[in-house]
């Protein structure tokens, strides 16, 4: 009994231990970019700043069209996730649950794609857009985005874990396989569509070389290509860039917590569950 | 009776074809917009096509050879492997230790993975401008740390020896959350009443975490190792925004040396081309290759 006391202790002492070194760095942050810049690059430097500012956020604000940023990655990442998240769970539920000729072999490229860096489908995939004369638009951000091979993954790994009676009973109801995915398989992976939705508005959200490549003026950047430009401009206001970087952050960490339960909850429901 | 059957045969019919509509959307995206570009590369990777993309000249399997003959190509793969090497089995057993202590949905525990996940919501470009500023070794915080119990300051991502191992743990850092949300709804699947027959049997907490949980967590670890493991190959973000490939390319990897050799002077798009080539085809064969050992693991247990 005192064996599993300890044991338990360590684990909580390890688990604070855990939350200090990921909560630092953002406590870190946030309270620096309410330094002057003399207290941001002084040694030994300080947790706290000596005096409070809010100029590092009006400054960010005048040196790049910030809000502009936001309001396009909005959109871009938006329509990509909802887009992404609708065709993927449609492909995944035919990979799961539909039998057709070549099923394997189609999987299994799709699978082969996601493999690809996109380091190496850059240039072509550039010279694509600019071909389409969709560069530089909002239009050929978003296109090639639309599915995921990660998505149809997921989505499939979900539909496999759904058991197989809920579909053989509705098709000897007489239903179509349409019918079977719209009005049975759609709103049983509602829980898996959110998640997938999140984790595909996350990873767009964040994305820096696909934006900053596919896209040329300013005003079309989202917010880590802009953000990257500012910094990597050789600004030597790091004040401005430590708030242009915590206000990156800040819409997608509220959006988690209003919607939490669904990265945690979303993977494990299945149907015969609910 | 010959109208049921009839009827029968048509949807029967029906749902053998019914599966391509399905797929047909993602499918034609995919070819478009990531398979013909891929075959593009391959055709790219042939010749000597520069940024201003006038008059490639087809120079065969030349690229090819230079790249065996090239130093930095053998560094940056080596690189690459190191922090594969590193990276994936570190990550997973850190999420996979964490998964098992938090997966009961106590406050404590609860807040803990709340917490864990935070930075995965976070790009690399604002983690590293965090970072760079808490390692910077003339301002930051964690070099002055350090420097409290060594007594000197070192430069820590300008350093050779610690330049890597810090990259590491800042991919860790951001990403372990992901990992561990994954197993934590992988280990709620498992039925209790699989614990409570074990408990009856006296085993304890360790006993049941290797037979009980690991066993059954197989598919879902089988999932996540193959995504990391991709991911952890096509590793470019955390190093673009602390180190950028140095102190003297020790942190250069794969893609990292490709985006050089395309978008810097002098723009040898068709030689970066036919190193991306190299590369997909190492992760294709590894990851295919471990999917088999996987598979066949599992088939084994059950």
């Amino acid at each position: 009994m005192k064996r599993i006391t300890v044991s338990k202790t360590m684990q909580v002492i390890l688990c604070l231990l855990i939350l200090f070194l990921i909560v630092f760095p953002f406590a870190w942050l946030l309270v620096s970019t309410f330094k002057l810049q003399k207290d941001i690059i002084k040694w030994p430097p300080t947790f706290w700043p000596k005096h409070w500012t809010f100029k590092n956020y009006s400054a960010v604000f005048e040196r790049i069209p910030l809000a502009k940023y936001i309001l396009n990655t909005v959109i871009f990442a938006g329509f990509v996730s909802l887009f992404s998240s609708f065709f993927d769970s449609v492909a995944g539920y035919a990979f799961a649950r539909l039998d057709f000729k070549g099923k394997n072999v189609i999987f299994n490229i799709v699978l082969l794609t996601m493999l690809v860096p996109f380091q190496i489908v850059m240039i072509p995939l550039y010279i694509e857009l600019n071909l389409m004369g969709i560069l530089n638009t909002f239009v050929g951000l978003i296109l090639p985005r639309i599915t995921s091979a990660y998505g149809i993954f997921f989505m499939r790994s979900f539909f496999t874990g759904l058991p197989k009676e809920l579909q053989e009973a509705a098709r000897i109801d007489g239903m179509g396989e349409f019918g079977i995915f719209a009005k049975i398989m759609l709103p049983l992976c509602k829980p898996a569509f959110i998640t997938f939705f999140i984790f595909c508005l996350t990873s767009n959200w964040n994305d820096l070389i696909y934006p900053l490549m596919m896209t040329s003026s300013t005003a079309m950047r989202t917010l880590p290509a802009g953000l990257a430009i500012f910094v990597g401009e050789g600004v030597r206001e790091t004040g401005p860039a430590l708030a242009g970087a915590l206000i990156s952050m800040l819409p997608l960490l509220i959006l988690y917590c209003a919607a939490q339960k669904y990265f945690v909850e979303g993977i494990a429901v299945s149907g015969m569950k609910g | 009776m010959i109208a049921a059957k009839s009827s029968f045969l048509k949807k029967a019919f029906d749902k053998d074809r019914v599966g391509y509509l399905f797929i047909l959307p993602s499918c034609l995206i995919i070819l478009v917009f990531s398979i013909l570009p891929l075959l593009a590369s391959f055709i790219i990777g042939l010749t000597d096509l520069d940024i201003f993309l006038a008059t490639p000249n087809f120079v065969g399997l030349s690229n090819f050879q230079r790249s065996f003959a090239d130093a930095r190509v053998w560094n940056a793969f080596a690189n690459t492997f190191s922090y594969v090497l590193l990276t994936v089995p570190i990550q997973l057993i850190i999420a996979l230790v964490l998964a098992y202590w938090l997966y009961r949905p106590t406050w404590f525990n609860k807040m803990c993975r709340s917490v864990f996940y935070a930075p995965v919501l976070c790009s690399f470009t604002a983690i590293g401008i965090m970072f760079n500023l808490l390692l910077n070794s003339t301002v930051g915080y964690i070099p002055y740390v350090i420097s409290l119990f060594t007594g000197r300051v070192d430069a820590l991502l300008s350093d050779v020896r610690y330049a890597m191992p810090i990259i590491v743990f800042i991919s860790i850092w951001k990403s372990f959350g992901k990992t561990m949300i994954i197993l934590v709804a992988g280990i709620s699947d498992i039925p209790a009443t699989l614990y409570e027959a074990s408990a009856i049997d006296g085993a304890n907490r360790t006993r049941q975490f290797f037979h009980i949980t690991l066993p059954n967590l197989l598919p879902t670890i089988n999932f996540t190792l193959l995504t990391s493991l991709i991911g952890a190959f096509q590793v470019f973000d955390v190093v673009y925004v602390t180190t950028g490939g140095g102190p003297l390319n020790s942190t250069e990897t794969m893609v990292q040396y490709i985006y050089y050799r395309g978008f810097s002077m002098p723009y040898e798009l068709g030689y970066a081309s036919s190193m991306a080539v190299e590369l997909f085809f190492v992760i294709a064969v590894l990851v295919l290759a471990f999917k088999c050992i996987l598979e066949r693991k599992i088939k084994n247990i059950y």
